[in-house]
């Protein structure tokens, strides 16, 4: 086992009458076995985080004028943004799915008379509306649309 | 009897220890053994002093789980031909250790009584009054959360128990949202208010990690996500329904 | 100074009688505080690994008349009716209980409870929850005994010694498995709920906390052990490891098949007659073992053995049924019962004898009661039917409480003086014990004799020369194991000196067995003869008595409480 847990883990309110050794985190814990998958899926905050200052910067620049919006537009087209862009997109499409495999399973068996349709038809539901959006917004931006 | 395996196993005596520490044993095992096999044979021929809980080996009792190979298992369950020559056995992680392969179990039943575990109902039914009406299907909708045999191995295997203490954890949980979509029960709110305080079940990150080493087929993961969606439920309904004294 | 803690009731064992005794003694007085003592934690208690179901009267088509009539059948004519009446009469009411405690019985269609068949059974009266039952039950008694803050749980406390002291039981000495301590705990009544001791012998369904503590304990203060020589032989474990493979398999419509495929309980007389697979257990363990010494048995790496057939089943009904019985197969004797038979053997799993007691659970010792396995009340006479059990921890356990409390009212807190010296004793004692580096025995190696010999002369067939000889053997052990040496010195958490306590126990109680069973010339129910091979009313009806005695256990007899039903032959 690699390193402690915290220190009061699973400590009991009432103490026990020996000395205890102190809690260990499990040995795979966080970038071995399948906790590596769910340490990346956890950092990935960092990246919406980021994106998140990156999208206030544009905003900003809408309310600074025409000039200040082109300009910004010419930033984003810097490889370092394109690659980070890249980033980010490959992240929230790890998410998303490992989130949508997760959707079905969280839903209670009933709420008062409604129970949830089948699994499969959540699953296909959630990818159909995510596509659905992420198309739509993507040909609004292309100028498909609007 | 011919193939040797090494176990490398845990110990820890406070009274003579100043923290764990690790001995090896090297010792003939046999093809049908289960870790705990290998485990019992220590104890009787090698090393009396080996301090470890067992009782039904047949994983219903709850009482082996152990680290295996650094993952949460129940050692009268798993084959020692799963593994390797050299296997670490060590004490369930994220609680603290006792004595050798033994944890103290007494904050989790501490979160286990929290979450009232027990049919509650406005009216206790008279026996006189027979048994209630539960058809197949409303029992399937809890049966599977009532299967935990309280063994341990999703705090073990749980991240967020590792760092945050107050959580309830996974089994805790599950056997709550048992209760609550048991159709006898009428307690939803108030344990639903438990998965909302301190032990809140919204500090669940989607780890998963319970449902994965539950060796019952629980699904914890699902049953605290589940309950996550009970919770905002019985809050939000809580500003437009009348609730009683509780 | 040894430290000393105070409740009303004390009970030991956490287990189905132990749990349902703590809940009625809180709800039969509110001023009542119990203590729960149990050397493990309650979900632990072997009732957890019960499987096949629960008996109680509920369709339309039984009567409690039929069921009183199959348990006294069952018994061999040698359970004591009144308390057999009382059994069929409470059941049902114990169980609704359990329903209404939140216990996940499977269900029919309409909602109601579902019922199944089971050995010795004139019809469906075994209700059940898939074929976990021990667990469900367990866990929902435990559950269901957390809504009391009167009902105290000292968990991982071994009871070592009763206290008793002015001719009446005033409470236990408990060493503290985690602290090494040993305290007393002290209560106007003792409840002994803490099971059977399956594991004297080398092949049972039971686990390792299987070791006859309670008998022991009482045995030792002066209270007889009762038809100790009857144990049960479940007929279909798993070779090696002894794992249950519940009754309800055969419930369900399984098969038990020889080496030739044939059905053997059906095509050959064993006495079980249409029954066929769910005759009573004690005739179809014969009946296994005579096949397999008939040379119609399969040998494999654990010994003979025959198979259980459950493929003709069907995937979905093994699923929806026997769910546990399929992983059990798959994962402890590489099968899938679907698609291959499983192997079998009979293996030890109940004792039907125990600490004496009267209807009311109370023993000889004013104080001191016994509900479960570790008691015999008589229930289930010479032999168990199955599902009877489960039932009988609910009826028993619940009486034995309100008995206690009734009691408890009455009496007084005795000399505190006296039971702390008691207790100071039984802390040398203990300590002593602990890492006893003066010795030349190994405890496994005294276990492992044990087992050894209880198989060998206390087997399904017994004969007198080999019974002599284990009587003989295990007292020759018990001399082994007062030279033991142990290796374990310290005092936090020693499972050393725990396994010590419980061999010692296990002795006793082997000890009680092999003497009764030896002086027993006839064969009734779960105690076969090869050289007695009939049933002798006439010099045997009675229940045997053991009782502890310096020179060697000194046996008496006991009347059979006979009733409505006067013994007739056993023939199904």
């Amino acid at each position: 086992m690699a390193r402690a847990a915290h220190p009061d883990a699973m400590k009991p309110k009432t103490p026990g009458r020996t000395r205890t050794a102190p809690p260990m985190a499990p040995g795979e814990f966080p970038f071995a076995g399948r906790y590596r998958a769910y340490t990346l899926f956890d950092w990935t905050g960092i990246i919406y985080l980021l994106l998140g200052f990156v999208a206030l910067r544009v905003v900003w620049a809408l309310g600074d004028g025409e000039s200040a919006w082109l300009a910004v537009q010419g930033q984003l087209e810097n490889p370092l943004y394109l690659a980070f862009h890249l980033l980010s997109l490959v992240s929230v499409i790890f998410v998303g799915v490992r989130f949508f495999r997760l959707f079905p399973k969280a839903q209670p068996a009933r709420i008062g008379p409604l129970k949830p349709p089948p699994q499969l038809v959540i699953h296909v539901a959630l990818y159909a509306a995510w596509i659905g959006v992420a198309g739509g917004l993507a040909l609004v931006l292309a100028g498909g649309i609007f | 009897m011919s193939e040797k395996k090494t176990f490398r196993i845990t110990r820890f005596d406070p009274d003579q220890d100043e923290a764990p520490r690790t001995q090896t044993y090297e010792i003939p095992v046999d093809p049908d053994w289960k870790v705990l096999d290998a485990l019992n044979f220590i104890k009787d021929e090698i090393d009396g002093s080996l301090s470890h809980r067992w009782s039904c080996r047949m994983a219903v009792c709850g009482s082996c789980g152990m680290m295996v190979d650094g993952k949460p298992t129940l050692t009268c369950k798993k084959p020692l031909s799963e593994y390797g020559s050299e296997i670490s056995v060590e004490p369930l992680a994220n609680f603290p250790i006792v004595r050798d392969l033994v944890v103290e179990l007494d904050g989790f039943m501490e979160k286990f009584e929290s979450v009232k575990p027990w049919i509650i109902r406005a009216k206790e039914r008279a026996v006189e009054e027979g048994t209630h009406r539960q058809s197949p299907a409303e029992l399937e909708e809890f049966k599977q959360f009532s299967m935990c045999i309280n063994c341990m191995l999703c705090y073990s295997a749980c991240p967020v128990v590792a760092n945050e203490p107050e959580f309830l954890g996974p089994a805790a949980i599950a056997l709550g949202h048992r209760y609550n979509m048991d159709s006898r029960d009428e307690g939803a709110h108030e344990r639903n208010e438990v998965f909302r305080g301190e032990g809140t079940v919204f500090s669940c990150s989607y780890a998963n990690e319970c449902s994965e080493v539950c060796p019952k087929h629980v699904d914890p993961a699902a049953a605290v996500n589940q309950a996550k969606i009970n919770a905002v439920l019985d809050w939000a309904t809580g500003f437009v329904v009348t609730r009683g004294k509780e | 100074m040894i430290e000393v803690i105070r409740h009303d009731i004390v009970i030991v064992g956490g287990g189905a009688a132990g749990l349902r005794a703590a809940i009625a003694a809180v709800e039969a007085d509110p001023d009542v505080r119990v203590a729960m003592v149990s050397k493990v934690y309650p979900m632990r208690s072997h009732t957890v690994s019960a499987e096949g179901g629960a008996a109680a009267v509920a369709r339309d088509d039984d009567s409690l008349e039929m069921h009183g009539f199959d348990t006294v059948k069952g018994s061999d004519f040698l359970g004591d009716q009144d308390v057999i009446q009382y059994f069929v009469e409470e059941a049902p009411k114990e169980l609704t209980l359990l329903e209404h405690w939140g216990c996940p019985w499977s269900r029919n269609e309409d909602g109601s409870v579902a019922t199944r068949a089971f050995g010795g059974m004139s019809t469906k009266r075994t209700w059940y929850a898939a074929d976990k039952v021990g667990f469900h039950m367990l866990h929902t008694l435990f559950q269901h005994s957390m809504r009391f803050d009167r009902i105290i749980r000292y968990d991982e406390q071994f009871v070592t010694r009763l206290i008793v002291d002015g001719g009446a039981v005033r409470g236990v000495a408990a060493l503290d498995v985690r602290e090494g301590v040993v305290r007393l705990i002290l209560g106007r009544a003792v409840i002994l709920a803490t099971g059977g001791a399956g594991k004297i012998f080398p092949f049972t369904t039971n686990g390792a906390i299987k070791t006859g503590d309670g008998m022991a304990l009482a045995y030792r203060e002066g209270v007889a052990l009762k038809d100790m020589e009857f144990v049960q032989y479940h007929p279909t474990g798993l070779p090696g490891t002894g794992i249950l493979i519940t009754e309800a398999t055969r419930g369900e419509g399984g098969h038990v098949i020889n080496s030739e495929g044939e059905r053997f309980l059906v095509t050959r007389d064993y006495g079980v007659g249409t029954k066929a697979e769910l005759g009573p257990r004690d005739m179809i363990s014969r009946a296994i073992v005579q096949e397999i010494e008939a040379g119609r048995g399969l040998s494999g790496p654990y010994g003979d053995h025959v198979h259980l057939d459950l493929r003709h089943l069907g995937e979905e009904k093994i699923n929806a049924r026997l769910p546990m019985v399929r992983e059990l197969a798959k994962i402890y004797a590489g099968v899938d019962p679907v698609h291959q038979p499983i192997p079998i053997r009979p293996v030890v799993h109940y004792m039907m004898g125990g600490v004496d007691t009267d209807i009311e659970g109370a023993t000889t010792i004013p104080g001191l009661y016994a509900a479960g396995e570790v008691a015999c009340v008589s229930l289930n006479g010479a032999n168990r039917l199955g599902s009877n059990s489960l039932t009988e921890c609910l009826v028993f356990g619940a009486r034995a409480a309100r008995h206690a409390v009734g009691y408890a009212k009455g009496s007084d807190d005795g000399n505190e003086a006296a039971c702390r010296s008691l207790g100071e004793e039984e802390s040398a004692r203990i300590a002593a014990l602990r890492g006893k580096k003066k010795g030349g025995e190994k405890l496994a190696r005294i276990r492992h004799d044990l087992n050894a010999t209880m198989e060998s002369g206390c087997g399904v067939y017994r004969e007198q020369a080999s019974m002599d000889d284990t009587a003989r053997t295990v007292a020759q052990l018990k001399g082994r194991f007062a030279d033991v040496a142990l290796e374990d010195e310290s005092a936090v958490f020693n499972t050393e000196l725990t396994a010590a306590l419980e061999l010692s126990n296990m002795l006793d109680v082997a000890e009680t067995l092999a003497v009764s069973a030896a002086h027993r010339h006839e064969s009734r129910g779960a105690h076969t003869r090869k050289d007695h091979t009939s049933r002798d009313d006439q010099n045997f009806l009675y229940h045997t008595l053991c009782n502890f005695d310096p020179t060697g256990p000194r046996l008496s007899k006991k009347a059979v409480a006979l009733g409505k039903w006067e013994p007739e032959e056993r023939k199904y």
